[in-house]
């Protein structure tokens, strides 16, 4: 049973081809660092998001690794170029089974 | 030519009076960088709004005693919840409530709930999801006269030195707005943007937070979340930024 939280990817719905276009990836994440204690002393477990991999068609177009210095709910823009109609999918993977899918058609004309 | 005459004559006295004069009062949206600017602007890149889309999960969510939620009531809450931010801290039912106090009412009358604790997620998602309704509208404090007591003891705690630092809020946010602490420049302490995402805290926070971060800041004994000091401190400021518009939910760095 993996975890799972909100997401939000923001791409357009269609593009030329050839065109390269921007994409926004955001994810609900405490990105807890290992570091911190509890007011009694106590150290707080680490809970991050490990990678994150966008694939265009089945192809990576973006990969990330992230570590405990990424702050709280990670937000990557970049950037992939218009080659054929069909499904890029964004997948979050992380520290105590943690996973979160989303998957956004695009259209080229 | 007379007439152009007369005109600039007329503007010049409409200037000069006291109430036409221009508002010096200034968000600390101005004092912001670009980006985190666009941040707050752009809702696809505010991290607040995963706590409104938990606040819309919430809104609809019937697991309580009474079966109720807040949707039975309120509708839909793009309608009623609009201006109600603005309204807020206010006199409901004789007592002094914030927005989180009215939300909490309601948790523990209506839905025969314990009370959300203060900072907690769910409590953050609704008073996110409700005062991102009034985003663009201008503050429109109570006038209601029974809270003017609550008001003046706002205002004195606002001019009152406090703290192993000895300072009061008025010293940093009226007298040296603008000048610089540390490397950062002091704002006016607007209530404008509640609840905001900081990017220090890396999470969204109440007004209480922020009004407790700064007691903790010159080494006072915090109030604690929900007393009545801190509503009337809420209320001090949102009289005092009456007409400004809400930001809600604000980044601030």
């Amino acid at each position: 049973m993996s975890r799972s939280s909100r997401a939000v990817v923001t791409l357009p719905k269609t593009a030329k081809r050839g065109e390269v276009f921007s994409i926004r990836a955001i994810v609900q994440h405490e990105m807890e660092s290992g570091f911190r204690h509890t007011e009694q002393g106590v150290r707080v477990p680490r809970d991050i998001i490990r990678e994150f991999v966008c694939t265009y068609n089945g192809k990576e177009v973006f990969k990330a690794d992230l570590h405990p210095g990424v702050g709280s709910n990670p937000l990557f823009i970049f950037y992939a170029k218009a080659d054929q109609s069909g499904t890029l999918e964004f997948k979050w993977t992380g520290d105590n089974d943690y996973l979160t899918i989303v998957k956004q058609a695009i259209t080229v004309l | 030519m007379r007439l152009l005459g007369q005109c600039a004559l007329l503007g010049l006295l409409l200037t000069s009076t006291p109430f036409l004069q221009a508002d010096s009062r200034v968000s600390a949206y101005a004092l912001m960088s670009p980006t985190n600017q666009a941040m707050q602007n752009d809702m696809s890149l505010n991290p607040a709004m995963f706590w409104i889309m938990d606040g819309e999960a919430l809104w609809i969510d019937r697991n309580n005693p009474s079966s109720k939620a807040c949707v039975d009531c309120h509708s839909d809450v793009k309608q009623s919840m609009k201006g109600v931010s603005a309204t807020f801290p206010k006199r409901v039912q004789g007592k002094l409530l914030n927005l989180e106090g009215q939300i909490n009412q309601c948790r523990t009358t209506r839905q025969q709930s314990p009370a959300f604790a203060y900072e907690s997620k769910p409590l953050l998602a609704l008073s996110t999801l409700i005062a991102y309704q009034s985003r663009g509208l201008p503050i429109a404090a109570s006038k209601d006269s029974a809270i003017d007591a609550d008001f003046q003891k706002g205002k004195t705690l606002y001019f009152q030195r406090m703290g192993q630092l000895n300072l009061s809020c008025a010293q940093c946010h009226d007298d040296r707005a603008g000048l610089k602490l540390a490397g950062s420049v002091i704002p006016q302490a607007h209530p404008t943007g509640y609840p905001i995402y900081r990017l220090e805290w890396q999470n969204v926070g109440s007004l209480q937070r922020r009004l407790r971060n700064c007691m903790s800041g010159v080494r006072a004994e915090q109030y604690p979340y929900g007393s009545v000091e801190l509503a009337q401190i809420e209320l001090y400021l949102m009289r005092r930024a009456n007409g400004m518009r809400i930001e809600s939910p604000a980044i601030r760095p």
